[in-house]
């Protein structure tokens, strides 16, 4: 805004200044042009007027000089001579010629003609010669001889002698007018001056150059009587007046073509009158061309004047605009600083705040901490007491021995207790160190939810609890996660659940995928855990996550724990970059959901294809038979489902009556209605064995397993179905329909011949199977080494480049892997660089993490699975 | 009695292992050699004479050849031991000797009566 202003405020004083200095220009050159055009004029005028002056005393000292010449050819003439008038014209002729006179002649008042020379005269004007006649004066006139032509004749008053006796008047002397011409306007004179004698009637006498006029009068006609006649009649008018007068006459002719300046003047010894023209012309020309000049300096310094004003504008504009631009700048800058100092303020008292926050906070925890010890030393204290106690009861007993079984296994259940406790204390001090890490590794989701659901089942058949896994949309069954950790996580959740949810309830695992947000080597993993328990209340929902607390409410003061889990739990979701989100309420139940994104491993080699068979599934679970007739459809095989056992016999009775049965039927074990064994019997008992029926549950089925296998079931398959789950699970029946061998495999599943591998391992069999699989599926040499000393011997003594890799077991007699590893890598060999291997029945991170730190390149747990060892081998021999 | 009903019996995955080995042959072999297999008498005798050391090696000895032949029951209490004893004696080794012990001669017994089977 201001800037603004100031720079329009300038503008106007710029373009005032420059119409001010234009201005201000143009009117000195108008002006001063116009005042000198003046006075050149008058200067003009004075000077014409001079030089016609001039002209006019130049005619009269030239005239008077003639007439003096004459006089003094009188006065000269000897008074002998008087008498002799012969030897007088002699003497008079010889004095006139030599003056250039080509005529002479003597006059008495009555006009007779005494010629001395020269011939007899004709004067111009008969009226002239006699007033010449008259006059006691010397006087011109001008006339003609035939002898010389027109002469311009000079006469003094002069008495001499005349042939008839009388005495003459006048001398007459004649010359030339061409001659006296050239006298008068000497060819030296301004040529643009013209001269011009005339007499009263405007008839020239004499002029500078021939013009065909007669008279000069007319000679005005015909030079500007085309424009303006009455405007040369006035000026005709004028110059006879004056001339009658005997007065000087000046006047400026003006025309469109021409300007001239005229002077007259009455000349002596005569009627004539000396004109003089100047054409104004040429110095008006001059004049003209040193206005323009004169025009053009003015416009000149004044382009320069402004020329200067508007750099000088210039720069103070830009030297304003910087300054304002500096001005604006510190301003900004000011305001920043401000803003600044006010953020700085701001963060100042946000720290405060923050500060005080923290000491709470700090307090809080502290307080938290030391309560919760109290707690942990009463927790610790009970099992412990129990522990001491039961032990002392025992000794008092030590005959007794139903008693002492008794107390053994309170402190059995005790000790449990307080193992589990000191774990969970254990943990969250690694955690609270930072010293809890995360392996990641590949990890079959099959697995791990096998696993869990294998671990927690014994828990929930105690409680009669009602499990229901529900497992959908699995596009990625291989994932990086530590699988340890993510164990711990679903553990954690369901130990609670079962913990928190009364004899009885029921309690839900529900995995899912979704495409995940970090791109397309990721999948986004859904894990809900829902129970129908006793919940939380709102206050405890909040704190859930924080390290000890515990819910402080008689309900669950009789259930065992830390309250260490979901902090521990928490940690390890946020260490794995996901996030954890709960519902609960009190009374109603709780649910856990837990989102990860983690990366996808590449789908093992094996291609997962089976025969086309035709299959049906049955549960009363939607989503599964869905999602379970999709993974199937992804291994070959179309399939069918439906939600109840009855249908399911109506379904496959259909089938067989069309001669189109089913090859397999998948059964859910707990069915509405008519459950999964009783349908297979049902099937049996209509069709025979022909079919094989397989049950599916999520159950130990070692309580059923009998019943089942009465009942005609051939097999069973855990929930949850992944993909690979039902492809391992249906494969072994490939063979039944055709009662043939499957093709066995075909041939080694890589070729590593001529590669030689060290396997240090303590156990025959586990050798002998490591020996038969590894030889046979991989071609490789195996030497074996009975634990880890044989192992760093053998090695050792073979020569260099002899083994190719080391697979070591950890746990040997003798010497441990870590240690054997720790050996070979110290000795100085150029291939003590050797891979090395871990392979241990032990999957726990810290394990791992021990073999990667003693030197090992990897890690794979037993079993042997040919395909991860053949994955390594290649790794790193390979390269 | 076939191999499957063997490992059914006996507390067995015979899905998983047979995904491990490419022959029947091959399992059948190590499920038999599995009643030579010195680890459990091993961990027996260094019970005995309080060697918790030498026992938790048995016990592990044991989890790792249960794992390989996928003895799912037998592994997992194999496995429980281990941990039981990883650093020593702990109480509720006791409790899972006894289960060790218990699903170790389901193991055999099932071994046993297939292999009266197969060897006629």
């Amino acid at each position: 805004m201001n800037q603004r202003n100031g720079g329009r405020f300038l503008l106007i004083s710029l373009i005032a200044v420059i119409l001010l200095t234009v201005s201000l220009f143009s009117f000195l050159a108008v002006n001063v042009n116009h005042q000198s055009l003046d006075a050149i004029e008058d200067v003009g005028k004075i000077y014409m007027n001079g030089i016609s002056e001039q002209s006019a005393l130049h005619f009269r000292t030239t005239i008077e000089v003639r007439l003096e010449q004459i006089q003094s050819i009188v006065h000269i003439v000897p008074q002998s001579l008087f008498s002799d008038r012969q030897a007088l014209l002699a003497h008079l002729e010889l004095n006139a010629e030599a003056r250039g006179y080509e005529y002479m002649a003597l006059f008495d008042r009555e006009g007779h003609a005494d010629t001395v020379f020269g011939g007899e005269l004709t004067p111009f004007s008969q009226e002239i010669f006699q007033s010449v006649l008259q006059a006691d004066e010397p006087r011109i006139f001008v006339g003609s001889t035939p002898e010389a032509g027109r002469l311009f004749l000079f006469s003094v008053p002069s008495q001499l002698p005349m042939t008839d006796g009388d005495t003459s008047t006048i001398l007459v002397g004649g010359m030339p007018v061409d001659y006296v011409s050239t006298l008068l306007f000497p060819e030296t004179e301004a040529p643009m001056v013209l001269s011009y004698i005339i007499r009263k009637d405007g008839s020239y006498v004499l002029r500078s150059n021939d013009h065909d006029d007669t008279t000069y009068f007319d000679q005005l006609y015909a030079l500007f009587g085309d424009q303006d006649a009455e405007d040369i009649q006035r000026h005709i008018q004028e110059l006879t007046d004056a001339m009658s007068r005997d007065e000087d006459y000046t006047t400026l002719i003006e025309s469109d073509s021409a300007r001239r300046n005229l002077y007259c003047t009455a000349l002596p010894y005569s009627d004539w009158y000396w004109i003089t023209v100047l054409p104004f012309d040429s110095i008006r020309t001059v004049i003209t061309a040193m206005s323009h000049n004169w025009i053009i300096a003015v416009y000149s310094a004044c382009a320069i004047v402004l020329l200067t004003i508007a750099l000088l504008f210039l720069q103070y504009f830009q030297r304003n605009r910087r300054q304002l631009r500096d001005l604006e700048e510190s301003w900004m800058t000011a305001q920043a600083a401000q803003q600044t100092a006010e953020s700085a303020l701001e963060v100042a008292e946000s720290s405060q705040r923050e500060a005080e926050t923290a000491e709470r906070e700090a307090r809080k925890a502290n307080k938290a901490k030391s309560e919760f010890l109290s707690n942990m030393s009463h927790d610790i204290r009970t099992p412990m007491n129990a522990i001491v106690g039961m032990t002392a009861i025992a000794i008092a007993n030590i005959d007794n021995k139903e008693q002492v079984q008794n107390c053994l296994k309170k402190i059995t259940l005790s000790s449990k207790h307080l193992l589990g406790l000191i774990n969970d204390v254990l943990d969250m001090s690694k955690i609270e160190s930072g010293k809890m890490t995360l392996t990641m590794d590949r990890v079959s989701l099959r697995e791990v939810m096998d696993s869990i659901v294998s671990i927690v089942q014994p828990q929930i058949k105690a409680k009669d609890q009602q499990f229901n896994v529900f497992i959908h949309d699995i596009p990625a069954e291989n994932i990086y996660c530590d699988s340890v950790r993510l164990n711990q996580i679903l553990l954690n959740f369901l130990s609670n659940a079962i913990k928190f949810t009364p004899e009885g309830g029921s309690i839900q695992l529900a995995l899912y995928e979704e495409p995940s947000a970090k791109g397309e080597g990721y999948v986004r993993i859904h894990l809900h855990v829902k129970d129908n328990g006793i919940g939380m209340s709102q206050e405890f929902k909040d704190r859930i996550f924080e390290s000890f607390t515990r819910e402080d409410s008689t309900r669950v003061h009789k259930t065992e724990g830390t309250g260490l889990g979901m902090a521990i739990t928490k940690y390890i979701v946020t260490a794995m970059g996901g996030t954890i989100e709960v519902d609960s309420e009190q009374g109603k139940g709780t649910e856990f959901r837990v989102t990860l994104d983690m990366e996808k491993a590449e789908a093992p080699e094996e291609e997962m294809i089976l025969p086309d068979w035709n299959m049906l599934v049955v549960d009363d679970d939607k989503q599964l038979c869905e999602s379970a007739v999709s993974s199937l459809l992804s291994i070959g095989i179309q399939a069918e489902w439906t939600l109840s056992g009855e249908d399911a016999v109506r379904m496959v009775e259909e089938r067989h009556a069309r001669r189109d049965d089913y090859q397999i039927i998948l059964l859910d074990w707990r069915l509405p209605g008519m459950d999964g064994i009783s349908t297979a019997k049902e099937i049996r008992r209509r069709l025979g064995r022909a079919v094989p029926i397989l049950l599916i549950s999520a159950y130990d089925w070692a309580d059923i397993e009998d019943e089942a296998r009465e009942a005609g079931i051939n097999g069973f398959i855990s929930k949850p179905l992944f993909k690979s789950t039902l492809f391992h699970g249906l494969r072994p029946f490939a063979t039944i329909p055709g009662e043939e061998e499957l093709p066995e495999a075909p041939g080694p599943l890589m070729d590593f011949s001529g590669k030689r591998i060290l396997l240090a391992e303590d156990n025959d069999l586990n050798w002998e199977i490591a020996e038969e699989l590894l030889t046979a599926e991989l071609n490789v040499t195996l030497e074996w080494a009975e634990n880890g000393q044989i192992c760093v011997e053998k090695f050792k003594q073979s020569p260099t480049g002899y083994y190719d890799a080391i697979l070591m077991d950890i746990r040997m007699p003798v010497m441990t892997g870590y240690e054997a590893t720790w050996a070979i890598r110290a000795l100085d060999r150029p291939d003590s660089k050797i891979p090395i291997i871990a392979m241990t029945a032990d999957a726990f991170s810290d394990d791992i993490k021990r073999c990667l730190d003693c030197g090992m390149n990897a890690h794979i747990s037993k079993p042997i699975d040919v395909r991860e060892v053949a994955r390594l081998l290649k790794k790193y021999l390979m390269e | 009695m076939t191999l499957q009903e063997c490992y059914a019996a006996l507390g067995g995955d015979y899905a998983d292992v047979a995904t491990r080995m490419p022959r029947e042959s091959m399992i059948q072999k190590f499920v038999l050699r599995f009643l030579s297999d010195g680890s459990y008498d091993l961990l027996c005798r260094s019970l005995e004479a309080g060697n918790y050391e030498d026992a938790f090696r048995a016990a592990h000895s044991i989890k790792g050849v249960c794992q390989n032949l996928s003895f799912t029951t037998l592994q997992k209490s194999s496995g429980e031991l281990t941990e039981a004893l990883r650093n020593g004696w702990t109480p509720e080794a006791e409790g899972l000797i006894q289960q060790v012990k218990a699903d170790y001669q389901q193991v055999v017994a099932a071994i046993q009566a297939f292999q009266k089977e197969v060897m006629g």
